[in-house]
């Protein structure tokens, strides 16, 4: 292979990019916008969402005349940003405004809930004082962001009652129990656990589509032609093209990845470069698949086909959205043979978990695999003489 | 000297034979055209001949070498129908890719790039977009890119489709440039009046070469005032 020629393809590419401005502004800004609305969208905390509230605590006054409602107290913690909190008289109709979308949850305080509170908490009783709590499932993550609130606002209040009561921070713990659980809340915040997927999924879907409609571009207008009947060889022409791509890929991860760590303040625990490296080897390989692709269609508008071919599996079974153990289990195979999961879960690991080379290698080797794939069956195509 | 020769050449698509049994021989320094009408084989007979696409049967050889071989690829010039530029890079873009791929040094693609672009008359356009370029202009940047290589052989199929009489006959006078100059031209075209500035010409029809030589020998035998009567003629004879 001769490197001059194959970085004369690199340069002549690199140099489309920079007359083209439109297309190297869709290249950078569209992985951007992309990043920007699904952090947005799902990135922020929940605001403004309506719940009821059903307070029956009828409250106790302590022994030492002390009025207390404890229900109120965890009612008045309740972020105000998160809650817009309506009272409900009865459990009935709060219910069917629950199935009716009116609330997103009931939270429901019994009667008897300071007073046991206190007795198990004060008098070491064995009492346990229970929320009742329904919520709306159609949105886990929403549901989970209700019931995080509740915990902390319960927290929160068990922290001011040990303090007003004199309460020794050693002592048991209050016995409080919601109705309902859901899962361990998430200590990292939602938009760092879904950056490292849509950084990848941005890139993918930029390259694959860029690189199958300038190949296709490519051979309608007879450049590929010229040069399969110049002395440059196809791996020289293919090669050229992936490295033009891999500086793309790493220009477009460089602006996304400020933006994610300027914009939503992501912590990157791992490295930088790793997570960079990992980033131009997906938009290599994806790329290749874009070479490959290109070659099954004639023009423009078959080409831009193939992309919810492969936008539409990529996004709903790489893990993007939700982990690939929760999607039906007949289709995780498929998930499994999906070049941008293995991207996603190096770039999480990287990113979150802070991994190096030593734990991603799997992950990586498939990436490299794939990459050496598409490319060299590209390379294969382009030798097939008719 | 033979620089191109075939034997037999064919190439069938299923029951098609795009072409068939052709055998062709081009002299070094001759402006050869193959004509016939769309479908008569011209592109087909270039596609093989330069390695694009492989005979079913039959035999060629470029410049002495059998083909398909890498062996002849430096010395070879190809002009595709479409104009075959990159669009969104520049004209001197354009031709520096063209002379690096050919294993040109620095020095001397910036050399090349004055000629050709004398040649071609674009030397004003060296910096524009080659989108921003008149079609005449892309075509004329196509040309310059075939031919930085200073190739011996230099195929051109349809060169002056779609390119305005001026342009054509200034087309014409390149080609005759290059034949003084020892390069061998072989060039498809149905424009049946320009053939006349061909050393030889060779008509194709149904994929079968109908006959061959110089265009006021053909005009002669047939009794015929212009190639497109003498092709006529020649047709009619076939049927």
């Amino acid at each position: 292979m001769n490197m001059r020629r194959t970085l004369a393809f690199t340069k002549r590419s690199l140099m489309q990019f920079r007359h083209d401005k439109r297309t190297l502004a869709f290249v950078l800004i569209m992985p951007l916008v992309m990043m920007l609305v699904f952090g947005y969208a799902f990135g922020g905390d929940p605001k403004d969402l309506d719940i009821a509230i059903i307070n029956d605590d009828m409250g106790m006054t302590t022994p030492t005349g002390m009025e207390l409602s404890f229900a109120d107290a965890i009612i008045g913690n309740l972020d105000d940003e998160t809650y817009v909190i309506h009272y409900y008289d009865d459990w009935d109709t709060a219910k069917l405004d629950l199935q009716e979308a009116e609330v997103w949850a009931i939270f429901a305080f019994p009667a008897n809930f300071t007073s046991n509170m206190f007795m198990n908490f004060a008098m070491n009783g064995t009492e346990t004082s229970i929320i009742e709590v329904d919520i709306d499932d159609s949105n886990p993550n929403l549901a989970g962001s209700l019931m995080q609130g509740l915990q902390d606002a319960l927290v929160e209040t068990q922290e001011e009652l040990m303090i007003q009561l004199n309460i020794p921070p050693d002592a048991a713990p209050m016995s409080v129990q919601t109705s309902k659980e859901y899962g361990d809340a998430m200590e990292i915040e939602f938009i760092d656990y879904f950056a490292p997927g849509i950084v990848s999924y941005s890139i993918i879907m930029v390259t694959v589509m860029i690189s199958i409609i300038l190949f296709v571009g490519e051979r309608r207008e007879g450049t590929l032609q010229r040069l399969l009947v110049s002395p440059a060889s196809e791996s020289e022409i293919v090669i050229g093209y992936a490295m033009a791509f891999g500086v793309i890929g790493l220009l477009q991860s460089i602006v996304i990845l400020s933006a994610a760590i300027l914009v939503f303040d992501i912590n990157i625990a791992g490295s930088v470069f790793l997570a960079l490296f990992v980033i131009i080897i997906l938009a290599i390989g994806h790329q290749g698949l874009g070479l490959l692709l290109s070659s099954a269609a004639k023009n423009e508008l078959q080409a831009i086909q193939f992309i919810p071919l492969i936008v539409f599996p990529s996004v709903l079974l790489a893990g993007l959205f939700w982990p690939v153990q929760s999607i039906p289990r007949i289709l995780q195979p498929l998930a499994h043979i999906i070049p941008l999961k293995y991207g996603i879960d190096a770039e999480r690991s990287i990113m979150l978990r802070g991994w190096g080379v030593a734990e991603v290698w799997p992950e990586l080797t498939i990436l490299i695999l794939f990459a050496i794939l598409t490319l060299s069956a590209t390379i294969i195509l382009l030798k097939k003489r008719q | 000297m033979n620089v191109i020769e075939t034997k037999d050449l064919c190439k069938n698509y299923d029951e098609l034979k795009a072409v068939n049994k052709l055998n062709l021989n081009v002299r070094q320094g001759e402006v050869y055209g193959l004509l016939g009408p769309n479908g008569s084989g011209k592109t087909t007979t270039i596609k093989m001949l330069t390695g694009l696409i492989l005979a079913s049967t039959g035999s060629a050889s470029i410049l002495g070498h059998k083909i398909p071989s890498k062996l002849v690829l430096n010395d070879i010039g190809y002009m595709p129908q479409e104009t075959a530029i990159y669009l969104e890079n520049t004209v001197h873009e354009n031709i520096q890719l063209f002379g690096e791929i050919y294993g040109l040094t620095k020095a001397e693609i910036k050399v090349r790039e004055v000629e050709l672009l004398d040649f071609v008359d674009l030397s004003h356009r060296r910096n524009s977009i080659a989108s921003t370029l008149s079609g005449g202009m892309k075509h004329r940047l196509s040309l310059a890119c075939a031919m930085i290589h200073r190739p011996k052989l230099l195929f051109l199929d349809e060169p002056t489709v779609g390119v305005d009489p001026e342009l054509r006959a200034l087309f014409w006078e390149y080609f005759e440039k290059m034949a003084a100059d020892n390069i061998t031209v072989l060039i498809t075209t149905h424009y049946m009046d320009e053939a006349n500035n061909c050393t030889r010409v060779g008509l194709m029809k149904e994929g079968e070469l109908i006959a061959e030589d110089e265009p006021h020998l053909l005009m002669e035998s047939t009794g015929t005032k212009t190639l497109e009567e003498a092709f006529l003629a020649l047709a009619r004879r076939c049927d």
